[in-house]
């Protein structure tokens, strides 16, 4: 088998506002997405027979059944890997429908990011459990040397891909430029109205130098998304422009880690997005370039051009140079990140990047892709591939 | 077989036994960054960051001393020193290797 062959569709999506101080629980966020989602599907509660979240969520499942009021759960599962698991939930959930293990699934992340008891980009010190956290006991090699933050950890891969394929800051701000242009028309974007030039960009202050400043910084937010999953029968009788999930896929390899990810012989390439590329389009024989509109987990900016080389979008290193030719643009030869990415719109930890995904197979995004078909959703070593029919 | 960072297992062999070996505190800078935001109290910034790829075949995340910014070339030459840390501790650091072989 390769892939889901379109048997499993995202029939709802829901969300939040998108903010930095929700002023209410995640819990409580989670509800009024998964609510939104199912209102959108046409579904209720009591259709839902499975769930389908991340290991670092901190929405626990029976809070959601008996919040929501869920009856009877047959399928739950969590993803490992942080953000990059985020496009796993639809690998879970598309899984459980093949099966016949859920009928209907709720994949849901709820996130306060800013106002939470931790900023979510902020120092960690304490030594990472393996599960609860976006972490890896690896973590712990990195604190005595003030290696704290996400930024920190992504940093050290960064320095070495610009390295060796002599990509500068200014190649990699071409790409904000071209996701905040999305994000300024947005008005669900934390960018919304706010342009951004490559000046702008340049004159930001460096986070880690010499490879993240400010702008490359995706925004710590708190919010919640929600996706509904069924089979393609059970989508025909929905009010809803169903996204078919034609492939779904993971890579979790022998060689990295989570976020302290610095173990991998070659750090100058995304492994992890060199084997999910294979599993999504090799071995389903769906070509690069039937794809109309990417979404691409961009917790900084460098990982979006790793993971465009990764996913063979472009050859290594050829990245600087695909963006420079206005690709990820309006009109371009890969439209990305319609809604600003997690850089402009927000980060609810890559769950919206699915919802614009969806929005544009429907037709209804705020910066339309022409006619759109299939859209890649991808976290470096999770994805999928949506189609409208 | 040397692993790092250190788990259970060996998961060339499977085996449980272990021994730590010292190592020459030899080898070349594979990356770096100079860590601005945000900050913690106990370090002083910016932190310089790095990792090292060691001559016997292993990589550590560690810190640089004892050279300017400028001065940074990933692929240098770097030996170990250690810097005391909180309570009676020490921690492996890296300089530029004063006698470069």
């Amino acid at each position: 088998m390769s892939g889901f062959g379109g048997r499993a569709a995202i029939v709802g999506v829901g969300a939040t506002e998108f903010s930095r101080q929700a002023g209410r629980t995640e819990l409580q966020l989670a509800c009024e997405a998964i609510r939104d989602a199912l209102g959108d599907a046409g579904l209720t509660a009591t259709d839902v027979d499975g769930i389908v979240s991340y290991t670092v969520d901190p929405v626990e499942e029976t809070e959601l059944v008996r919040s929501v009021g869920f009856q009877e759960i047959g399928f739950s599962s969590r993803v490992p890997y942080g953000g990059g698991g985020s496009m796993g939930t639809l690998l879970h959930a598309a899984a459980a429908i093949a099966s016949g293990a859920a009928e209907v699934v709720v994949a849901y992340r709820a996130i306060r990011a800013r106002s939470g008891a931790t900023r979510f980009g902020g120092a960690k010190t304490a030594a990472s459990p393996t599960s609860g956290h976006s972490g890896t006991t690896a973590m712990q090699w990195c604190m005595p040397y003030g290696v704290l933050t996400p930024a920190s950890w992504m940093a050290l891969n960064a320095t070495r891909y610009m390295h060796t394929y002599g990509v500068t800051s200014a190649d990699i701000g071409r790409a904000v430029v071209q996701l905040r242009a999305y994000a300024e028309t947005n008005p669900a974007a934390w960018g919304y109205r706010r342009p951004m030039t490559l000046e702008d960009h340049q004159a930001s202050r460096w986070i880690a130098e010499p490879c993240i400043r400010l702008f490359d910084c995706c925004q710590e937010t708190d919010g919640s998304v929600a996706l509904v999953i069924t089979s393609r029968e059970r989508a025909a009788d929905l009010p809803s422009q169903p996204a078919f999930i034609a492939v779904a896929a993971g890579a979790g390899l022998f060689g990295q880690e989570i976020a302290s990810d610095h173990y991998s012989r070659d750090l100058a390439v995304m492994e992890g997005s060199v084997a999910l590329g294979r599993r999504l389009f090799d071995r389903t024989g769906i070509g690069r370039d039937e794809i109309d509109a990417a979404m691409i987990y961009d917790a900084f900016s460098p990982i979006l051009l790793m993971q465009l080389e990764g996913l063979g979008f472009c050859g290594l290193g050829e990245a600087k140079d695909f963006i420079a030719a206005g690709s990820l643009a309006p009109g371009g030869a890969l439209p990305t990140n319609t809604n600003g990415g997690l850089i402009g719109e927000g980060y609810i930890h890559g769950l919206n990047l699915v919802l614009e995904a969806v929005r544009q197979l429907r037709g209804t995004a705020v910066n339309q892709v022409a006619d759109p078909r299939q859209i890649l959703v991808s976290a470096s070593r999770t994805g999928a591939i949506l189609t409208r029919d | 077989m040397l692993r790092h960072p250190p788990r259970p297992m060996c998961p060339h062999c499977q085996s449980l036994d272990y021994e730590a070996v010292q190592l020459s505190g030899r080898g070349t800078l594979y990356s770096y960054a100079l860590l601005h935001h945000p900050r913690h109290p106990a370090f002083d910034y910016p932190v310089v960051a790095a990792l090292v790829d060691l001559d016997e075949g292993v990589r550590v995340v560690s810190n640089l001393v004892d050279v300017e910014p400028g001065e940074i070339r990933i692929g240098m030459p770097l030996e170990v020193t250690f810097e005391p840390t909180a309570g009676d501790g020490s921690v492996p650091v890296f300089r530029p290797a004063r006698d470069a072989a």
